[in-house]
């Protein structure tokens, strides 16, 4: 399996990204079989373990939605709808299947809508649920044996605990290498902007995992190498949210006069920050990762502790720790609307970002840029409170 | 017994412009307003109350062990029904939570932090307020995913009010997985789950369950929902004796009273009073000349009015798929035999849900929504489907474009002469006319009226062209 | 010592305003905004330059804000109209917690602590809540706009519209005046209705007295009573509504100089364009 890379680091990672999917494509070519899914949900060890590649689904903030009003009704989450509107228009036809988690109704709702349109040979559904407990695990063990099942049919081969010992090695890799890379954050100014990183990250997620792990080793390198830029004293960031895939919107924030330090979001470090377990059996590692590590708000914690801030603690206390480590001086929520698990949050993560003295700002948008004079508005609003 | 005169039990003229609605709807709003009463009364002398959500199968549960439930989708119903849902949804929009979200969840949420802030309840609280719960009980089950959220976001302002999220789920629908195989494992995890459940109201509320009276009440249920179902049965008539606006109203006993007395009493009634009309042809509407299907979507509550003016063209809902996800007679199920009444109420609910999975298999490009519109089309003899799409709930509106697609897609049953290649005559199959009417479930500026009347009589002409070709 | 002058060009979706001031003001300059914002603020520049009798090399900093901010090639730098609305009514009315601005096209909530933003709520794609709301409702009723403040005083009874859809609105008066409802309580039910809205956007900012109310939708009477009923108690109001983005920029442009002055750096401007677009080329 040809696993070279094109180029190297940044330059790598440009290619990657404006031309999303590329990569997938010359595999296809070489045999490779591409599964795709939406959200961070997605299993995609399993995936990796049946030697498939995953790939991550992205919507284009700058195509206008058209082909998928005939199938998809518009209140739904308008990057889901962006990225079965680009999928109808041919921008992923390498496809030769797509995996559904149930990570939110926009998404789990349209699940027939979205396989039988695609018409791809291969289509599941995986049922995650909501709580944490013991018998939800068990349950989910069960259901990702389903999963296990029903792509070894597609397969061809079972997919065996060895193969699934080493996928969930190679993304824990990966993983490893994102956190490596926001080190590179932390300084002021930090050495690798905000805008640079989501390009990484986002080439990352449309490649296999050993070539992500590649890709990161090649970039970490040149950051190792560059010097320090200028001191200037600008306002550092967090972006708080769920999918931002696309530089858009980060750069507006960077180019207003600002640096993104660090993010709670996918691509980011929710879902890079924590590994999946080798210390049980791979399904049960792999079940405890998605069901209790991947801090999204489809999941909803048990409450524990005593009092109500003690809840947003252990629900949001990743924040407050990014927060503290990187230094940040100010937090931006940017929440799509129609979406629920989020948008149902808002004033519980006001609350808690608000309880850490740092000024927060809640931006409700639609995805797609063409909001970006009132983005920019707000954001220079923002920045000019943080300026004081 | 006293013995009534049929036909003054059953006036022709009814009240509020519905001339042939039947009489068991107009008990409904004195009884939800009795119950609502109730929960306030229970509240006021402390007594055990709960929060919780519509089709969750801990119905018998909390009924079981005299816990008060208060049905929060069920309030903002009401006050949307009553145009009265606005100050609530704005004082919801001022504490940063999106109008897009489910506006159910932002009338109670808005409800809730204002009668926390009073400490009492908001001003002309539509039929004496939602009373303050001990606990709630959540639902993250496939149904619907912001429930999960909702209550989660009511703990910000009663932070004191703990919370039972229960998971029921049920296999969803593959085209290469044989539900069978899996449903085992999905019946454990709702029994467990249940056990849970009745484990925490134990613990808060300070009460054993009697299990025998679970039985008992899950028997009483049980043919509760029997009747229920004769009930939808008996609309098959032509006339049709029942319509999908009197049907929005009758849910409330199916979705609310399930376990009680007052339940079985209410679909006892109504089936003896369809009986009644079915024997003497006495239909919603005298000249019957369509037949529709509400294929998918809550209702306006605040638009129910809509209906009569489907009556005024003479258009009918002999039945509907919303609220009857639920009512399928237990002797259909095939349970499997069991001394735990958990697990009982494990495969009555998987069971129920995947109702139609079988019969979808056999029919290539169907799934189970389809499949049971399809049948609802040939069993009621259907010239048209009607769903709604209500902008603020994305958990029971997306996939309704889909469903009328796929519908048109697989079943055509409407034959139509045309000239073909050659002028010789073709008989070519045309699918069921469709309408989507758009709206939402209580936010009333979504609402236009001219602009829904004028789709509806849009709609009355493609079924007047298709019935007189 | 030479007197220095600050000059505030607020380009607004429908209003541009220019402010010259030192102490005091000097000259101010209301006009429509039109498509062209470039060639309209040299215009209104010049304009306002004339008023005070003074050459544009005299002014020491100008800054520009609003919608069409980034169109003022001469300005110094650009700073958005909340912190400008901010800084403007804490001037004009120093008691004031919270600003409302309400515009042709957008509205805003700004909370303030010692003339200060804090937190900010903007409304600028939905027209409920803004002055459109009552362009197109007006229109639509055959009256004009400048009438109905005054007509919404004149409402005997309450009149509920239902739709914050501005189109549905429109259509939804029309239909009560053709069923008799008498129009000043349907224009006070008008009122109401954007009221509320307004009312909940800014309760996102927990309101807090005094609240001073700016923008277009000052100058209507009926709006200005309907929001003192909704939030219980009176607004302040500033003498010429319009124009305190125009004041706040202007006060911004003077506090950025005194503060280089103190520090000892430069002044923090951008190249005045004025060979690109010179205020006398068309």
């Amino acid at each position: 399996m040809a696993e070279k890379v094109a180029g190297k680091g940044l330059t790598a990672v440009d290619r990657y990204y404006q031309d999303y999917g590329g990569r997938a494509r010359e595999l296809k070519k070489l045999g490779k079989r591409i599964i795709g899914y939406l959200c961070a949900f997605t299993p995609v060890e399993i995936i990796t373990a049946a030697g498939f590649m995953p790939f991550r689904i992205k919507g284009d903030v700058n195509e206008p939605i058209t082909k998928a009003d005939a199938e998809m009704e518009t209140i739904v989450c308008p990057l889901v709808r962006s990225c079965f509107d680009v999928s109808l228009k041919g921008k992923y036809e390498f496809l030769d299947g797509i995996v559904i988690p149930h990570a939110c109704d926009s998404i789990t709702r349209n699940y027939s809508t979205i396989s039988y349109s695609l018409g791809l040979p291969y289509s599941h559904f995986i049922n995650i649920p909501h709580t944490t407990k013991d018998i939800s695990k068990e349950f989910f063990k069960a259901e990702l044996g389903t999963f296990r099942k029903s792509l070894g049919r597609f397969a061809g081969k079972e997919i065996t605990d060895e193969s699934l010992a080493q996928a969930i090695q190679l993304h824990n890799e990966s993983k490893a290498k994102v956190r490596e890379l926001y080190q590179f954050r932390k300084s002021d100014p930090p050495l690798i902007s905000g805008t640079e990183v989501t390009k990484v990250l986002v080439a990352a997620m449309g490649i296999p995992a050993v070539e992500a792990s590649q890709l990161l080793d090649g970039v970490i390198d040149e950051l190792k190498k560059r010097a320090s830029p200028p001191v200037k004293k600008l306002p550092r960031i967090m972006v708080v949210g769920a999918e931002v895939d696309d530089i858009a919107f980060i750069k507006l924030i960077e180019d207003s006069g600002a640096n993104v330090v660090v993010d709670s979001m996918c691509v980011g470090t929710r879902d890079y920050f924590f590994d999946v377990d080798t210390d049980q059996d791979p399904l049960g590692s792999i079940a405890d990762y998605y069901l209790r590590k991947l801090n999204c708000p489809r999941t909803y914690r048990e409450w524990t502790g005593e009092t109500y801030e003690e809840d947003l603690e252990a629900r949001f206390g990743d924040i407050g720790s990014f927060v503290k480590d990187f230094e940040v001086d100010g937090v931006i929520l940017y929440i799509l609307k129609y979406c629920d698990p989020f948008g149902f949050e808002v004033p519980a993560r006001m609350q808690y970002i608000q309880s850490l003295d740092t000024p927060v700002l809640y931006i409700e948008d639609e995805y797609s840029m063409s909001t970006i004079a009132r983005l920019r508005t707000r954001v220079q609003a923002f920045l000019e409170i943080l300026a004081r | 017994m006293e013995e009534q005169e049929w036909p003054e039990k059953y006036p022709i003229e009814g009240k509020r412009g519905r001339k042939y609605g039947t009489v068991a709807a107009m008990k409904i709003g004195p009884m939800v307003k009795a119950a609502i009463g109730s929960s306030v009364e229970a509240q006021q002398e402390g007594r055990d109350i709960a929060y919780a959500f519509i089709e969750c199968n801990y119905d018998e549960i909390i009924r079981a062990m005299d816990i008060v439930p208060v049905w929060t989708e069920n309030y903002a119903g009401i006050c949307g029904a009553k145009r009265d849902a606005q100050r609530f949804l704005e004082r919801a929009e001022s504490l940063n939570l999106s109008r897009s979200l489910c506006t159910y969840a932002l009338c109670g949420l808005g409800f809730d932090e204002w009668r926390e802030e009073l400490s009492e309840m908001p001003p002309d609280a539509p039929w004496g307020g939602q009373a303050r719960p001990k606990v709630m009980l959540s639902s993250g089950q496939i149904l619907c995913d912001p429930r999960n959220k909702w209550y989660q976001a009511a703990q910000q302002f009663q932070p004191d009010v703990p919370i039972y999220n229960l998971t029921g789920f049920y296999p969803i629908y593959e085209r290469d997985v044989d539900f069978h195989e899996t449903e085992g494992y999905y019946a454990k995890y709702i029994t467990e789950d249940l056990r849970g459940l009745v484990k925490f109201l134990e613990e808060h509320f300070h009460k054993k369950m009697d299990w025998d009276r679970l039985w008992e009440t899950l028997k009483l249920a049980d043919d509760t929902t029997d009747l229920h179902v004769e009930c939808r049965e008996l609309r098959k008539t032509i006339p049709t004796p029942m319509d999908t606006g009197d049907a929005m109203n009758c849910m409330v006993p199916q979705a609310f009273m399930m376990g009680t007395q007052e339940g079985y009493s209410f679909y006892k009634d109504l089936r003896d009073e369809l009986k009644y009309k079915v024997e003497h042809k006495l239909g919603v509407i005298e000249d019957e000349k369509y037949r529709l299907v509400w294929a998918g979507g809550l209702p306006s509550w605040f638009a129910l009015s809509d209906f009569n003016y489907f009556w005024s063209k003479g258009a009918v809902f002999p039945v509907e798929s919303t609220y009857n996800e639920q009512v399928y007679a237990v002797r259909e199920l095939d349970l499997p035999k069991t001394d735990d009444p958990l697990e009982y109420m494990a495969w009555r609910w998987i069971r129920r849900w995947t109702y139609w999975y079988d019969m979808a298999k056999k029919r290539p490009g169907s799934e189970p929504d389809v499949e049971r519109t399809i049948n609802y089309i040939e069993q009621y003899n259907i010239d048209g489907i009607v769903v709604h799409e209500a902008f603020s709930c994305r958990s029971w509106h997306v996939g309704l474009i889909w469903l009328l697609n796929q519908i048109a897609k697989i079943y055509k049953p409407i034959p139509v002469l045309v000239l073909g290649k050659g002028k010789k005559k073709e008989e070519l199959y045309r699918e069921v006319p469709s309408l989507i009417l758009e709206s939402d479930i209580i936010d009333i500026s979504s609402y236009n009226e001219a602009d829904t009347r004028a789709r509806i009589d849009a709609f009355i002409d493609t079924l007047e062209a298709v019935k007189s070709r | 010592m030479k007197s220095q002058y600050f000059a505030g060009v607020d380009i607004g979706s429908t209003m541009t305003k220019v402010v010259i001031m030192n102490q005091a003001m000097l000259a101010s300059v209301i006009g429509p905004t039109g498509p062209e914002h470039r060639k309209l603020a040299n215009r209104v520049m010049e304009e306002a330059l004339a008023k005070a009798n003074l050459p544009f090399d005299d002014i020491t900093y100008v800054v520009a804000t609003g919608y069409g901010r980034i169109n003022v090639p001469f300005a110094d730098k650009q700073i958005t109209e909340i912190s400008c609305h901010a800084r403007g009514v804490s001037y004009l009315l120093p008691d004031a917690r919270m600003v409302i601005d309400i515009g042709g096209q957008d509205c805003k909530g700004i909370k303030l602590n010692n003339g200060r933003v804090m937190d900010f709520v903007m409304n600028d794609k939905c027209a409920a809540g803004t002055g459109r709301f009552l362009e197109v409702t007006a229109e639509g009723l055959g009256v004009k706009l400048e009438d109905m403040g005054r007509l919404s005083l004149e409402a005997k009874s309450k009149v509920e519209i239902g739709s914050t859809c501005t189109v549905f609105a429109a259509q939804e008066v029309v239909a009560k005046l053709s069923e008799g409802v008498p129009l000043p309580d349907i224009i006070a039910g008008l009122h109401e209705a954007i009221a509320a809205r307004i009312h909940s956007m800014v309760g996102r900012l927990r309101i807090e007295k005094e609240v001073a109310l700016t923008g277009g939708g000052a100058k209507n009477i009926g709006l200005v009573k309907a929001l003192e009923a909704k939030l219980g108690f009176p607004v302040l109001l500033p003498p010429e509504p319009l124009l305190t983005g125009a004041i706040g920029a202007a006060l911004l442009g003077r506090d950025i100089v005194k503060q280089a002055a103190e520090s000892g750096t430069p002044l923090p401007r951008s190249e005045r364009h004025l060979q690109e677009a010179t205020l006398f080329t068309q």
